[in-house]
């Protein structure tokens, strides 16, 4: 009975949090728009509904009629699995995520963690599957049988594998300070009176957060790092032939694992749902939670409007020469202090009240 | 439930396995690894070590598994050709190796089952993240580090092998406009000299390697 509880507890759970990720998804693309055409000076997507609401439906209606084209040398068995291995891996990363602190549910007797798979490696999870993502867009490159897809495809495999060494290197830190890979323990351990003061950006992994930033705008291939997709080298990168509800499928990749990488920033870095008051109105945690991943969303979608592309050659040395280097300082640099407890001093000097105010 | 998981991973592992050896497209048998890795994984998360699952993602189908797919794609290796069958001689080794294998995974099975030993003490955490990180910090340090030291030499061997037509010295870097050359080509009784000569124009390479054009002038 207990198991059958668990598992409609994880369905309903696995049920929500695709609902509300993918439609936060759908509305992060007509925000872009929308900010993009603002900071361009221009209106953006606003005839759809009111201020383009419904623009998002319009898409995927658009998207579903189109015609689907497969280019006649492909390889068509690969050509297909592409997208999918794209998507899927970008989709199953949600489940690790604590939405929320443990909250009453009606009929469940117990509080219940917001959190639909919370387990020892919740960590090395995300980056073992974000790693497998990177074989939709480098198969997508290479099946259809074009050379601007393939060069995207290289590129953006190579970019990946390079910026994922250092976003996992920038992650140590945090893990260094907290002693365990479990996203939730990580988020309750920073949680601490105030609810603002515990959070690993601010006790002593600012480095770690900056080079997390970086990298993992490169590893979503977004501006400024947006080299598979550079449409003025490469007509559109790994992309280039795919038409309708595939190409649909790797937009959506995209925005989902914008949005993952956001909520891992947001659990490592800013305390996921800690926030002022969550102790007494546990419900507040949600609000932080997706709060702070939205301001992450709108510093992409600002990025895109302000900086230039990189090229290919300074992206490459500047990943490997500048952020690895960095990255492997700030372990030493957290190791060292964790190890002279100058880090646990810091700890509770911000957590407690009593050492903030005095 | 769990026997019912295991025999979907297992199948999978074992199909993707023969999949692996059977296609004739070297991209296809590539796709079909990872499918074994990540199949293995699941079935690590099974018995209680969700951190070797998590790595043998990481490591095998995350990175190692992206050389291999990278390869392929650079070289664009074609479907190969089924070839007769050489060394004839090897397949009564192949079979009666295949009956040594099957005889042992039989003689597992059956004094497994033949003598249920109670597990002594709690083993659900040795698969946890922390007790291997425990175990490779204290108990098998020397091991770690050696094998981390081999690790090391197997970049430094790969970097020196890729580079073996002549590692440039730092100053000879390799800058849009200028070229740099070994003088064994530029003159033939130089033969085996790696120096490198910088050029800083694309003329005064040509003139070097004897190829100006006379309409250059």
């Amino acid at each position: 009975m207990d198991d059958l509880k668990h598992l409609g507890l994880v369905l309903i759970g696995i049920f929500v949090a695709f609902t509300v990720v993918m439609t936060m998804v759908a509305y992060t693309v007509l925000a872009e728009r929308r900010v993009l055409g603002f900071i361009q000076g221009r209106l953006g997507p606003n005839r759809v509904g009111p201020g383009g609401f419904l623009q998002p439906l319009a898409d995927l209606i658009k998207f579903i009629f189109k015609e689907d084209i497969v280019p006649d040398k492909s390889t068509r068995f690969v050509y297909f699995l592409a997208p999918l291995i794209a998507t899927i891996a970008a989709i199953m990363v949600i489940v690790v995520y604590p939405f929320g602190p443990a909250v009453r549910i009606p009929f469940v007797t117990e509080p219940v963690q917001l959190v639909i798979a919370r387990f020892d490696v919740a960590l090395l999870y995300v980056l073992g599957v974000t790693s497998v993502g990177v074989y939709g867009i480098a198969l997508a490159g290479w099946s259809s049988n074009n050379k601007y897809s393939l060069m995207g495809g290289l590129r953006s495999s190579a970019q990946m594998i390079s910026y994922e060494l250092a976003l996992g290197l920038a992650l140590i830190g945090v893990i260094l300070q907290s002693g365990t890979l479990d996203l939730y323990s990580i988020v309750e351990q920073q949680a601490g009176h105030l609810g603002i003061t515990g959070w690993n950006l601010i006790c002593a992994q600012p480095l770690g957060f900056l080079i997390y930033l970086t990298a993992a705008i490169a590893e979503t291939n977004r501006v400024p790092f947006d080299l598979p997709e550079a449409e003025t080298e490469l007509v559109a990168g790994f992309h280039t032939e795919y038409s309708a509800m595939k190409f649909a499928l790797f937009f959506l990749a995209e925005y989902v694992n914008m949005f993952t990488v956001s909520m891992l920033a947001t659990t490592l870095f800013l305390g996921g749902w800690a926030g002022p008051f969550v102790h007494q109105v546990p419900y507040l945690g949600i609000f932080y939670f997706f709060g702070k991943v939205i301001l992450f969303l709108f510093f992409y979608i600002w990025l895109r409007g302000t900086l230039p592309r990189f090229r290919f050659d300074q992206l490459m040395s500047f990943g490997w020469k500048y952020l690895m280097p960095f990255a492997l300082f700030n372990i030493v640099l957290t190791a060292t202090l964790q190890w002279s407890g100058a880090l646990d001093k810091l700890g509770n000097l911000l957590k407690t009240p009593a050492g903030w105010w005095g | 439930m769990t026997a019912v998981l295991f025999i979907l991973f297992a199948g999978l592992a074992i199909g993707c396995a023969i999949s692996m050896v059977v296609q004739r497209n070297p991209l296809y048998s590539a796709i079909s690894l990872i499918g074994v890795f990540i199949s293995l994984a699941c079935l690590y998360v099974m018995l209680a070590a969700p951190f070797i699952a998590a790595v043998q993602v990481i490591v095998y189908a995350g990175a190692i598994m992206v050389l291999v797919v990278f390869v392929i794609m650079l070289l664009n290796v074609e479907e190969e050709d089924r070839q007769p069958l050489r060394l004839r001689a090897l397949v009564p080794i192949a079979v009666i190796l295949a009956a040594i294998f099957f005889a042992e995974t039989a003689f597992i099975i059956y004094f497994v089952q033949a003598s249920p030993v109670s597990l002594s003490r709690n083993v659900s955490d040795v698969g946890l993240t922390s007790s291997i990180g425990g175990g490779l910090f204290t108990t098998y340090l020397l091991p770690f580090e050696i094998t981390s030291i081999l690790l090391l030499m197997a970049i430094v061997g790969a970097m020196t092998l890729a580079r073996s037509g002549g590692l440039l010295p730092s100053r000879a870097a390799v800058v849009p406009g200028d070229q740099v050359f070994s003088k064994e080509m530029m003159d033939r009784r130089e033969a085996g000299d790696l120096t490198p000569v910088v050029t800083h124009t694309t003329e005064e390479a040509a003139e070097l390697l004897g190829a100006r054009d006379e309409r250059t002038k």
